[in-house]
């Protein structure tokens, strides 16, 4: 088995954590696991990606393009980033959440319109699961942790969950913030339970 | 034995611990910070480990330890190599007493910014031997050969990783820490060594260093380092491959099955280093295949090695690589589609082109997304104030240099600000001004400098400026961390946060001592007071020093210091967003009746109400 995942977003969305998360989930089930984070230039607003191969010991932290078995793209524009490491065949999960640049929120730069970023997807030949951001759960009227909702997307609209189970996923994010654990629990299982469209 | 989930900088850390290193020091810089960043999160009894001011400082310290006979490392990016690189020559030639292991990292894509630069070249130049890991594993592993291979040969020895190995995690078995042995210091008095009195011992360390190299080659050989696998048919292909390129072989070979590629007809030489050579295997590489690939990033130092050996072994094989018109790239970071089309180009297996290249065709689309510094960040307000006062005063912003420098101070060069032309390299910022003007350049002259980059390599600078009374406006932006590279201590640090016995050094204090007529200290969240001293700055004559000062707004946050409240009156607001044109603060959004604070992330600087015209934001001070 080996399975790639290419994460891309905005810093401060989380990414980072999802994507240590599902390593965490990864190491503990004893599979072979590559993680490598962007660093550097990412803070928040800006640009972020990550690496993570599973699967495979001794294996370089790249992904080629068109390499990526599972693309997870947790902002709109910067999903567009991903497309080149889509794998014909391959899912692509986009959490449709837009984080507009200051340019763009003055009107001085565009923004691609949703359907541009669909298409462009599509036409990579993988399997596109569209999540809109108005499907954020809520618990006690506050939105949850996005990152840990499309998280649980990931397990209930693609094939990660043939290669980590999503009852062990919830128990590494429980593990990872204990007095959270009911909270993320809930968060996770919405996303589960979420169905995106195509 | 346990298993952790290390990086390639933590695994580097935990192999110095291993061999034993007594001291360790540095200079922040990715990709290579996490190295001393994760020692200085552990209690090390009995070892020092240091943030020094600078990276040639950092590298003295720890030949001196090494000198007097322990194990010390230190560790930098490639642009700190530079910096060290005075000394390094000198103590490259001198050699050393107990082990003496220099990390440093280099950037292929730069991910970072800076340079893709190849330290391979300053391991030539200084004949030390340089280790190149190609894995997280490989790293822990190496980083104690480092050290075994320093002591007895009594060299330097460089460990070198790229970013995509110092930062990668993966699950590491690693062995159980045992106390460093006690070892007494020596001192040694020994002229011929550690001096450079006179052209008979220079020449005498030449011939030591040539000859340590050729021992290093040797004790690497004895060692077992480098793999070689030969195939069992002769007169096929032979790849010699270093460092992270090597990581992608296994795969390569799994894609290019497809094609049609016999991997028992392959013969592969993993070699963990370039300088010294890895001549004996190459040889032998020679002496069974018919051609050769050589698979590096960046330039091409093992390539040219190859072409050396090919000459003296009267090989007349193709060398595929990236000399002669070769498929490989100087550029860029590898992936296993480097290594992949290297293979197709010398077995001519007749990939198809597009298997390289994903859809890059909608890319493009993307919204560009410059990065600008953090809500309630203190440049923020500085360059509103140099941007103002240079308004004020009437003066073209296209004609005004504003020199910068490196660290968070650079964001002044994005929008909305655009202050900063340039970003050389630590310090430069200071020099540079007055390169511009004694060039002839009338309007004033600013140079932008952090307080981390200033101890760093601006105080000479500054001192040359005083010296011959070259007027310019220096403006210091002292947010008391060293920021960018993730919040490291300097010598501007609270002492609260110094190690233990450690001092705070006040710019506020050693600024006026080196003799300056003109020097204010300016809060740059007072955007009014700011801009008024600025403006005055770049109308005196001779050298003027502004310090800004306050504490990044991320530190202040961390210890539960809000710099007060902004209120919106949303009634008040007329949309005409001049608050997000002037400042760019991410806490700023636009509604639709209004503009809107994201209270998480607001801190209260109250810059973006210093330019409401209509009293929208109101500013409320704060603890």
């Amino acid at each position: 088995m080996s399975y790639d995942i290419y994460l891309v977003g905005v810093g401060g969305q989380g990414i980072l954590t999802l994507a240590d998360l599902i390593m965490r989930a990864a190491v503990h089930k004893g599979h072979p696991v590559s993680f490598f984070p962007t660093k550097g230039m990412a803070q928040r607003g800006g640009f972020v990606k990550a690496e993570l191969r599973l699967g495979r010991a001794g294996v370089g932290p790249h992904i080629r393009e068109s390499g990526a078995h599972l693309v997870l793209a947790m902002e709109r524009s910067e999903a567009l980033k991903g497309v080149r490491y889509a794998r014909p065949e391959g899912d692509f999960l986009l959490y449709g959440h837009v984080w507009e640049p200051t340019a763009v929120m003055l009107g001085e730069a565009p923004y691609p319109p949703l359907e541009s970023v669909l298409e462009a997807i599509r036409v990579s030949n993988a399997r596109l699961v569209y999540l809109d951001p108005k499907e954020l759960a809520k618990i006690d009227g506050a939105y949850v942790a996005a990152n840990v909702f499309v998280l649980g997307a990931a397990f209930g609209n693609t094939r990660l969950g043939e290669v980590l189970s999503a009852h062990e996923m919830i128990e590494v994010v429980q593990a990872r913030w204990p007095h959270r654990a009911k909270h993320n629990a809930a968060a996770f299982d919405a996303g589960l339970r979420v169905r995106g469209t195509s | 034995m346990q298993t952790k989930v290390l990086s390639g900088n933590e695994a580097l850390a935990y192999g110095a611990l291993q061999a034993g290193v007594k001291v360790v020091t540095g200079y922040p810089g990715t990709p290579s910070t996490g190295a001393l960043t994760s020692l200085l999160a552990m209690d090390l009894p009995g070892r020092h480990v240091e943030w020094s001011v600078n990276e040639k400082v950092a590298f003295e310290i720890a030949a001196g330890a090494a000198w007097a006979g322990q194990r010390a490392l230190c560790t930098m990016k490639m642009s700190g190599l530079n910096v060290a690189y005075d000394s390094l020559i000198s103590i490259a030639y001198s050699g050393c007493n107990g082990g003496l292991v220099i990390y440093v990292a280099d950037d292929p894509g730069a991910s970072a910014g800076m340079a893709e630069q190849d330290t391979r070249g300053f391991a030539l130049m200084s004949d030390l031997p340089m280790l190149e890991p190609s894995s997280v594993g490989d790293t822990y592993r190496l980083t104690q050969v480092a050290f075994e291979l320093s002591e007895r040969v009594k060299t330097p020895v460089f460990i070198r990783l790229v970013a995509s190995i110092a930062n990668a995690k993966i699950a590491l078995k690693i062995d159980d820490l045992l106390p460093p042995a006690e070892r007494t210091p020596t001192l040694e008095r020994n002229i011929a060594k550690y001096t450079k009195a006179g052209a008979a011992i220079c020449i005498t360390q030449h011939q030591d260093v040539i000859a340590r190299l050729e021992k290093a080659s040797e004790v690497i050989h004895e060692m077992g380092l480098n793999s070689l696998q030969l195939a069992e048919k002769p007169g096929g292909l032979g790849i010699v491959a270093v460092g992270a390129a090597a990581a992608y072989l296994e795969e390569a070979f799994d894609l290019a099955v497809e094609y049609g590629l016999d991997k028992t007809e392959v013969s592969v030489l993993r070699t963990v280093t370039t300088t010294p050579f890895p001549t004996v295997d190459v040889q032998r590489l020679f002496a069974h295949c018919n051609f050769i690939l050589t698979l590096e990033e960046l330039e091409p130092y093992l390539e040219r090695g190859v072409y050396i050996q090919a000459h003296r072994a009267g090989f007349t094989g193709k060398i595929i690589g990236k000399l002669d018109d070769g498929p490989l790239s100087r550029v860029g970071e590898y992936d296993v589609d480097h290594v992949l089309q290297g293979l197709n180009t010398a077995l001519g297996l007749g990939i198809p082109v597009d298997h390289f290249k994903g859809n890059r065709a909608t890319e493009t689309l993307a919204a560009r997304r410059p990065i600008t510094v953090c809500a309630g960040c203190p440049h923020r307000g500085t360059y509103m104030a140099i941007n103002q006062a240079i308004q004020n005063l009437n003066l073209d912003k296209d004609n005004v240099m504003v020199t910068g420098d490196i660290g968070c101070t650079i964001l002044g060069m994005n929008p909305p600000f655009n202050t900063v032309w340039t970003e050389v390299s630590m310090g430069a910022s200071v020099s540079l001004a007055q390169g511009y003007v004694h060039g002839g350049v009338r309007t004033p002259v600013i140079a932008t400098i952090g307080d981390s980059t200033f101890f760093h390599a601006g105080i000479p600078g500054l001192l040359n400026a005083i010296q011959h009374q070259t007027p310019l406006t220096v403006v210091i932006m002292d947010n008391g961390w060293t920021s960018m590279t993730g919040m490291q201590v300097n010598p501007g640090t609270d002492e609260t946060f110094q190690q233990s016995g450690g001092r705070r050094i006040d710019l506020a204090k050693v600024i006026p001592g080196l003799g300056i007529d003109q020097f204010f200290v300016i809060d740059p969240y007072d955007l009014k007071g700011a801009t008024s001293i600025i403006e005055g700055c770049l109308t005196l004559p001779g050298v003027k020093v502004v310090l800004s000062r306050r504490e990044c707004a991320i530190q202040a946050m961390r210890q539960g210091k809000h710099a007060g409240n902004v209120r919106l009156i949303p009634e008040k607001c007329i949309l005409c967003k001049q608050c997000i044109t002037a400042t760019g603060c991410p806490a700023l959004s636009i509604e639709a009746e209004s503009i809107a604070i994201d209270p998480a992330l607001c801190n209260g600087c109250g810059l973006c109400a210093a330019v409401c015209p209509t009293g929208a934001l109101e500013k409320e001070d704060g603890t």
